[in-house]
Parts: structure tokens; C-alpha cells; sequence
């Protein structure tokens, strides 16, 4: 019998590079962070970064050409890196399942929701056809759909995108994974949607003792709901930390400059969205120095020339990756 | 959905109309006199009179019409001056074999076209692929009659089967094994030709849905790709497949002709050939009706199973 490892997630060094027409794409690059039983994550980082490639790379769900992957992800103790597709397809559904970006289309738009949440059921549980649609109905009413009966028998596009999204989150819960992937599980969706489907989320997660990886380029998102942060800039991690850490005594420039590019945390008096200045680079045309280097403000010479590895802050476990590092507000008053 | 289908079948109805007068025209417009046109060289005074009578000639046109399409409606769609018999009796004699021809050919283009663009669009650009394509594309440059030639020299010469030839059709009722020889080739023909436009569809229907992000969320189910292509590719893939089938199958109704005409089939297309070459009016008349009202009722029907398929559409 094996251990049951003490850590859900640990992902080491892992590196996703897609061949594409303009040469190699690295999508994802070194990143390196693990995540405890019923412990949130937040990865936070603009349009392009790498967040979907990440999460799905982690899940062993990247596309099935054209694409390297290096490195390790041991999931409850299961490689994931270089694994057959037969193998992972025993883990998806049971171990870990994703609640996907766009409910618009992630729900195949000729099948009945109830299909799609009895299939899981029956292909991967094994369940009879009543004791399956039985349980679907049992799910669709625990993310919250009202008259879940009526609705089994629903198109998707007959449902709004929120009620679609708990549809998918309704599909993801079905085989009790341990670990649930939400890419930007509310982008799309209006602000009151937004905050329902995230409470939902949350509350399922106590519920159900799972752990969960919340992907998002909004800070305000994950400011209450996670214990880290992870940011991720042009598929690296830029700056990883406690929640804490990451708002109130974040180093890296990257960091801040989404910070006050989010609305919600913003001073009540700056209401005015700041977003980023310039716009993320290239990945086909990387140079050799930190990767935002362009659109920093506090850039030097060498960061254009070397780039900077992630080193330890004052709090353990918070790492960020920057020459010029902000200055500690923490440090100054505890002194 | 309902609305969808009450007004559908509303343009169906004005459609079949607009090809009854057509057809009605096609007669009676004819230059000269009409009833000596009708019968022929060897028309006779007696004849023409029985037949200005059938027409109404006398009468205004709106009343022929009227006359025309209430015959019509009863089943009796005159009686050919040339041969004698009734025109319904002579195409409910040739219909059944075309039907036949078209579910024979229909079913082996689907079975091979199906399997054969799941399998291509699994690796688009694959080895697999990229056979099946080149092959599809030869065959897309190649006009059916040259096909049927080929396929024929083919079995007599390099299988030594005796060339199943002219007047050598064998009714499914008489003897159903040597009814199926007799209508293999050209069943294999029209297959081809149909094979080629189905495979092209659905392949590249699929590669576009295999993209799609449901794909993706259905594969992270942890479901089987045969499962994830049958239950979640295909359905969504097949809505352009359904509209060739539609075109094609109505386009085989109207169009089998040159094949049977050259395996000497005796279906409609067959039919109709000879009519026009003994000028029997009344039989073009009346094949050409029965085709149109088919070639329409089709593509009502794929436009119907269309919907059942993909509820998007009607939705919209
Ligand atoms: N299949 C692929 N082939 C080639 N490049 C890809 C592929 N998938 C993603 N990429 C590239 O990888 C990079 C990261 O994309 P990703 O979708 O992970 O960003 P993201 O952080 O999720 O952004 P968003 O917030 O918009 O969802 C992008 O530059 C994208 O173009
Ligand atoms: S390393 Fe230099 S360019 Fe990069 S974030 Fe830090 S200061 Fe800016
Ligand atoms: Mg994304």
C-alpha cells in the first residue's frame, strides 16, 4: 500500500513549449510550487501569461501534439509528466477536474446537460442509467439550479452563462475529485454571477474537502479565497506568497502594477481602472533578461541582460523574481 | 421547434405547387398542336380528340389546371399514346429501382465515409490522412461514367465475371441474390461519387469540432476517444454531412441517369431517357413531376433531421 504524501500537488520545474509555425512557443516555463490538502492556490497574471497552459499542463490535459512538456507534477503521488493518455484518463474526473474558462463553449451544444453529467457517472463510476440520472439531478441541485428536474432535460444554449457555469462546476464535482483546476471559472460572466459562482465554489470546497487551484486575472478574486498566490508573467512565476504577503508585501513591480490594475482593491478613491502599460511579450521572441523588463518602470541595464531567478523574501515561502525589488513596507515598520 | 416545422412545411406545399405548374406548362404550353405533339407521328384523329378532351383544352386554362392536378392527386397521370400504359403503372414500375439503387449506394458511402474521416481527422496531416485525402481527391476529378467504364472493364476483363451487362437486370422480387449482382456496380458507382463529398464534409467538420473547447472539457471526463469522437464529435460535426446527403441524394433521384443508362438499369433516369427519345410527353411529364416533388420532399426531410440533430439551428 502507498503512503498517502502528505502534499495534493507538487509541481517541479515544469516547462510547456508548443511547436508552432514561428518555432518553439514556450508557453510555460520552470514553474515549481506544490499545494496541501484542502488548501486554494490563486494564479493571477494577465491575458496570455500562461494560466490556462499551466493549469491544463498540470492536469496532463495539454494538447496531444506539438507540445513538450518537461518536468514533474506528482499528483496524490501520481506522475503526470510523460504519462500515457490511458493512464491519466483513470485519475481525470476522480483525482482532479476542471471547471473551464467559458461556459459559452465548454458545454457541448447538442447534448442534454443531463447527458453530459450522466456520462461521467456511468462511464468513470460505473453507476446504472436511473441511479446516474439520479445523482446528476442530485448534483445540479447542489450547484444550485433550481427545478433541477426539468433542467436535466435542457440544451445548454437553452441556460444563461451563470447557470451554465454551474453546470460545468456540476460535471467537475461529479466523480468527488480531490483537487478541482477553476480557470477563471467567472470570466464572462456579469458581477453578481461572478460572486454567486465563486461563494458556490467556495462552499463546495469546504463541503467536499477538496483542494482547489483558482486561476484568474483579477487579484480581487482570490484576495479572500485563497491562502497563495502564485503570479505568473510570460509563463514564469514572478512571485509567489501567502495571500498577505502578496498584497501587502509583494517585491516584484509585476506584482503592483496588477495590483492597481484591479479595481476591487483599488482605494475607494481610485476608481479609475489602471491598467498595464505596454503589453505582454512575445514568446517566440524572449530575450535574455526578465521578461518584463519593456514595461518596468524600475528597470536597470542588467535586467535587460540577465534574468532574474526567484529568491526568498523576508516570510518563508514567499519568493518573487526581480534585480530591483520593491521595498519591504513590513520590514520598515517591524523595525 | 413546432413553429419551425408548421413553416416549413407551408413552403413545402407552395413549392410543390409552383412544380405542378411547371409541369402542367410543360405540356401545355407546347407550340403547335398540342394533341398531335403529345402522341407523335402516329397520332389519329380518334386519339387527338380523346386526348383534347383529357386536356380540356376547350376549356380556360386556370379550369385545365384544375382539371390536371385533380387527376393528378387521384393517382392518374394519363396514359402514354406510345406505349399504352398508364404513366403512374410505367414509373411505380421504375421508382422501386431507384430507391434501391440510392439506399444501396447510400449505405456503402456512409460506411465507408463515416469510419475513414473519424480516423483522418484523429492526426489531420497524419500519414492515414493524407492517404485517404489524395485518394478522395482523385476520385473528386473523376466523372461517374468513366468510373462505371472502369468498373466494368475491370470486373470482366481482371475478375473474368461475364460483363453484367445491357437487359441484364434481375428484379429484387425474382431473385434478390442476382438482383443485388446486377445492382452492385452501379450502386458502387453513385457510392463514390457520394463518398467523396461525404468524407471531405465530415472530415473537415470534424478537425473543426475536435477544437472546440467541449472536446477538451469531455476528453478531462476522463471518457475514451472512441466515446469522446462518436458521442461528442460527431453529432455537431454532421450537420454539413446531412445537407450533402440531402443535395446528393435528390441530386441521385434526378441524376442517376447516366449510370443507368450505361448498365442499362430500368429505374426513372433510365425511363425518362427513353421517353425523350419515343418524344413521349406524357411520361416526361410525369417523371419529371414525380422527381422534383422527390428531390424537394428530401430536402425536407434532411432540412428536418437537420434539426433533430443540431437544436441550434432552429433555435436561431
Ligand atoms: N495550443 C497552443 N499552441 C500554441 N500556442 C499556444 C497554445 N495554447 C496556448 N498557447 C499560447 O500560450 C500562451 C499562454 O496562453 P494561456 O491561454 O495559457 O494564457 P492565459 O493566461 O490563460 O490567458 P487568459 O487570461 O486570456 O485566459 C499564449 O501566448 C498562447 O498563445
Ligand atoms: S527585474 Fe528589472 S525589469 Fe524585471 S521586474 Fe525587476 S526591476 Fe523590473
Ligand atoms: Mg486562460
Amino acid at each position: 500500500m502507498s503512503v498517502t504524501p502528505e502534499k495534493l500537488l507538487v509541481v517541479n520545474d515544469l516547462s510547456t513549449t508548443f511547436a508552432t509555425a514561428g518555432g518553439p512557443l514556450p508557453a510555460v516555463a520552470n514553474v515549481s510550487f506544490d499545494l496541501t490538502r484542502n488548501e486554494t492556490i490563486g494564479i493571477v497574471g494577465e491575458s496570455g501569461s500562461g494560466k490556462t497552459v499551466l493549469s491544463r499542463t498540470i492536469m496532463g490535459l495539454q494538447p496531444r501534439t506539438n507540445v513538450a512538456v518537461t518536468g514533474s507534477v506528482l499528483l496524490n503521488g501520481n506522475e503526470m509528466v510523460g504519462t500515457a493518455e490511458s493512464v491519466k484518463r483513470g485519475l481525470w474526473g476522480t483525482e482532479v477536474a476542471m471547471v473551464f474558462q467559458d461556459p459559452m463553449t465548454s458545454l457541448n451544444p447538442v447534448m442534454r446537460i443531463g447527458k453530459q453529467i450522466d456520462e461521467t457517472l456511468r462511464v468513470r463510476l460505473g453507476m446504472s442509467k436511473q441511479d446516474a440520472k439520479a445523482r446528476a439531478i442530485e448534483l445540479l441541485e447542489l450547484v444550485g439550479i433550481p427545478s433541477p428536474s426539468q433542467r436535466y432535460d435542457a440544451f445548454p444554449g437553452q441556460l444563461s452563462g451563470g447557470m451554465r457555469q454551474r453546470v460545468v462546476i456540476a460535471i467537475a464535482l461529479a466523480c468527488s475529485p480531490k483537487l478541482l483546476m477553476a480557470d477563471e471559472p467567472t470570466t464572462g460572466l456579469d458581477v453578481t454571477i461572478q460572486a454567486q459562482i465563486l461563494n458556490l465554489l467556495d462552499e463546495l470546497k469546504e463541503r467536499l474537502h477538496m483542494s482547489v487551484v483558482l486561476v484568474t486575472h483579477d487579484l480581487g478574486v482570490v484576495a479572500t479565497r485563497t491562502s497563495r498566490i502564485v503570479v505568473m508573467y510570460a509563463g514564469r512565476i514572478v512571485e509567489i506568497g501567502s495571500t498577505r504577503d502578496v498584497f501587502a508585501n509583494h517585491r516584484m513591480p509585476y506584482t503592483r502594477a496588477l495590483l492597481e490594475s484591479s479595481p476591487k482593491v483599488s482605494n475607494a478613491s481610485h476608481t479609475r481602472l489602471i491598467t498595464i502599460p505596454g503589453r505582454p511579450p512575445n514568446l517566440l521572441k524572449l530575450t535574455q533578461g526578465c521578461s518584463f523588463a519593456p514595461r518596468c518602470a524600475y528597470a536597470s541595464d542588467k535586467c535587460h541582460q540577465e534574468r532574474p531567478e526567484l529568491q526568498g523574501a523576508d516570510q518563508p515561502g514567499h519568493s518573487f523574481a526581480c534585480w530591483n525589488p520593491l521595498p519591504t513596507t513590513r520590514g520598515d515598520s517591524a523595525s | 421547434m413546432l413553429r419551425y416545422v408548421i413553416r416549413r412545411i407551408l413552403m413545402l406545399i407552395g413549392i410543390i405547387f409552383v412544380i405542378s405548374i411547371g409541369s402542367f406548362f410543360l405540356i401545355h404550353l407546347l407550340p403547335g398542336n398540342i394533341t398531335a405533339v403529345i402522341e407523335g407521328p402516329g397520332a389519329s384523329p380518334e386519339n387527338q380528340a380523346k386526348l383534347y378532351k383529357l386536356l380540356g383544352l376547350n376549356r380556360p386554362i386556370y379550369e385545365q389546371y384544375f382539371v390536371w392536378i385533380n387527376n393528378i392527386l387521384h393517382g392518374n397521370l394519363g396514359t402514354s399514346f406510345i406505349s399504352q400504359t398508364s404513366v403512374a403503372t410505367t414509373i411505380g414500375n421504375a421508382l422501386p429501382i431507384d430507391l434501391e439503387m440510392m439506399f444501396l449506394s447510400q449505405i456503402l458511402a456512409f460506411a465507408a465515409a463515416i469510419p475513414m474521416a473519424m480516423r483522418s481527422a484523429r492526426k489531420p496531416d497524419g500519414i492515414v490522412d493524407r492517404f485517404f485525402s489524395a485518394g478522395s481527391f482523385t476520385m473528386l476529378s473523376v466523372p461517374p461514367f468513366i468510373v462505371v467504364i472502369l468498373l466494368v472493364l475491370f470486373v470482366t476483363y481482371k475478375l473474368g465475371i461475364p460483363h453484367t451487362g445491357p437487359s441484364s437486370y434481375v428484379s429484387l422480387r425474382a431473385d434478390w441474390i442476382g438482383n443485388l449482382e446486377s445492382m452492385a456496380l452501379p450502386a458502387i458507382t453513385l457510392a463514390l461519387g457520394s463518398f467523396v463529398v461525404y468524407f471531405r464534409v465530415l472530415r473537415s467538420d470534424l478537425i473543426a469540432t475536435l477544437q472546440e473547447e467541449f472536446i477538451t472539457m469531455a476528453r478531462s471526463k476522463g471518457i475514451s476517444q472512441r466515446r469522446i469522437m462518436w458521442r461528442h464529435a460527431f453529432r455537431p460535426s454532421s450537420v454539413a454531412l446531412l445537407g450533402a446527403a440531402g443535395v446528393n441524394i435528390g441530386g441521385l433521384l434526378a441524376g442517376g441517369f447516366v449510370v443507368q443508362y450505361l448498365l442499362n438499369i430500368p429505374g426513372l433516369g433510365y425511363t425518362l431517357i427513353t421517353s425523350i427519345n419515343t418524344d413521349d410527353y406524357l411520361l416526361v411529364q410525369g417523371i419529371v413531376l414525380v422527381v422534383s416533388v422527390g428531390v424537394v420532399l428530401i430536402n425536407f426531410i434532411f432540412d428536418f433531421i437537420i434539426n433533430i440533430v443540431d437544436p441550434r439551428i432552429s433555435r436561431e
